[in-house]
């Protein structure tokens, strides 16, 4: 038996083999670019909340009242997850968006099961809708709801992005509240009309820039651009670090106003601001 | 709730991915490659498992009478359709002639007649977005009017320096926004993939 020094030894020349036996895909220099590159994004995921930003462009906050208003009227909620999916035939972009709306799912499954709303999720996608019933899972299973959990269920409307906008403009459910939350393409405005349509109220979240418009026009409360990965980060927010956030905002504005104006005052030749705030242009 | 055995399995598996990338090295290739693999695999297989119980809830709906029963039967027809042009005995799977002219001749045109109805959804939209007051879709509309003014097909002069606005319009204002867009949807974008890849979760998981 190999004492503990010789396993050592062992493992130490196993190690150099390896690495005798690489080579690296890039040059040096691309390859710490890379590596920097990882790192400053290491650096930005590290904070689990988005920093500068406490907006509610979605609606997200007011998801209670909507799931309110539905356990009025007895009705449930749609959650559509876009077109994309993640197994389709289809871009890095559409898929990540995918992913990006399972947070948004877990958090409006969260409000409907305490409400006691059913919740419809529409996929095209088998791994995404596999995915959207562990969320929906995991929402009941966090907010002791178990018993509910049967009630909602995850609809797999087929293949093809047409497919989801049809069923979205042909169905006969009058959902309460409606989210569509994904990659929305070509079929955008006519998946929204048609869930604007029958839902009492609409919350699109989308990164395809072509697609801003659409979304605009559909009404209700929009993400659009960057906004739905942000949104993921900005779910949950104590209301001391919004405040500070927004401060911290305001201050940053006031910072940039008055670079500016210093700035055109130089230009104009009136004063130098830096000068007469820093004392240095009285002699 | 976290899982801390997916989290972790998520990790070494985005990690493993990345060192690939960086390194050349025959062992790292052959592990990633198995992981691909495994990957479409289990992606081919919840496809399969996605199919068969979209078919059984349609069979469920027709036997117990509830839901649509008329999408229920279209979609088992459809199912049954395809799969009898794809597996029957002398097919070739999916270039199989049959299966093509399925979608040439019937998906695609359907598809197609569905997208027709943007112009008529398009114009509904903005009638009511106009109506509503929304003031980022008034501008949209107001922005869309111009356009189309400046890209009326005219001769002479006047067609020329509209059709200049238009270049520039196109260019400057609505690539500069389009452009900005599409940076914040990069940066966006890889600190959410690499989010995704170290296995964290939203704030609120």
């Amino acid at each position: 038996m190999p004492s503990p020094a010789e396993l050592l030894g062992r493992l130490v020349r196993f190690v150099g083999e390896i690495l005798g036996a690489s080579s690296l895909r890039f040059e040096i220099g691309p390859t710490l670019v890379v590596l920097g590159v990882v790192l400053v994004l290491l650096q930005l995921v590290a904070r689990p909340v988005s920093r500068w930003v406490t907006s509610d462009a979605a609606g997200l906050a007011g998801i209670g009242r909507a799931m309110a208003l539905a356990a009025e009227s007895g009705t449930d909620a749609v959650v559509s997850l876009g077109g994309a999916g993640i197994t389709r035939t289809t871009d890095s972009l559409g898929r990540l968006q995918t992913l990006a709306a399972l947070p948004i799912l877990g958090h409006v499954a969260r409000a409907a099961a305490r409400s006691g709303i059913p919740l419809r999720v529409l996929t095209n996608d088998p791994i995404a809708g596999v995915m959207a019933a562990a969320t929906v899972d995991a929402a009941h299973a966090s907010t002791a709801t178990l018993e509910r959990q049967r009630r909602s269920r995850i609809v797999m409307v087929g293949e093809g992005r047409p497919t989801i906008a049809g069923l979205a403009m042909t169905t006969r459910a009058r959902p309460a509240a409606a989210f569509a939350v994904g990659s929305l393409r070509e079929e955008a405005l006519l998946h929204l009309d048609g869930l604007r349509a029958s839902a009492g109220s609409l919350a699109t979240a989308s990164a395809e820039a072509a697609q801003a418009p659409s979304l605009l026009l559909a009404g209700g409360a929009v993400l659009i651009g960057p906004e739905p990965f942000q949104a993921a980060a900005d779910l949950r927010s104590d209301v001391e670090e919004r405040t500070m956030v927004l401060a911290a905002n305001r201050l940053i504005g006031l910072a940039i106003a008055i670079i500016l104006l210093g700035s055109i005052l130089v230009l104009a030749g009136i004063a130098d601001l830096a000068d007469f705030l820093t004392g240095t242009g009285r002699g | 709730m976290r899982r801390p055995t997916l989290t972790a399995l998520v990790v070494i598996v985005g990690l493993l991915l990345i060192a690939d990338l960086l390194v050349v090295n025959s062992a790292l290739g052959q592990l990633a490659g198995i992981v691909v693999d495994a990957a479409i695999l289990v992606a081919a297989g919840a496809a399969l498992a996605g199919v068969g119980a979209l078919g059984a809830r349609r069979i469920a709906d027709l036997w117990r009478r509830r839901g649509d029963p008329v999408a229920a039967t279209f979609v088992l027809v459809g199912i049954g359709v395809m799969l009898v042009a794809g597996l029957r005995p002398g097919s070739s799977g999916t270039g199989d002639p049959a299966v093509q002219w399925l979608i040439a001749a019937l998906l695609v045109p359907i598809g197609a007649s569905l997208f027709g109805l943007l112009f008529v959804t398009t114009l509904g939209a903005a009638r009511r977005s106009l109506a509503m007051r929304s003031r980022e879709a008034t501008l949209l509309v107001a922005a869309a009017f111009v356009t189309t003014i400046l890209l009326v097909p005219l001769s002479g002069e006047v067609g020329a320096w509209l059709s200049g606005v238009a270049g520039w319009s196109l260019a400057v204002p609505i690539g500069a926004v389009f452009r900005g867009l599409l940076i914040g949807i990069g940066l966006l974008t890889a600190v959410y993939a690499a989010r995704t890849l170290l296995g964290m979760g939203a704030a609120d998981d």
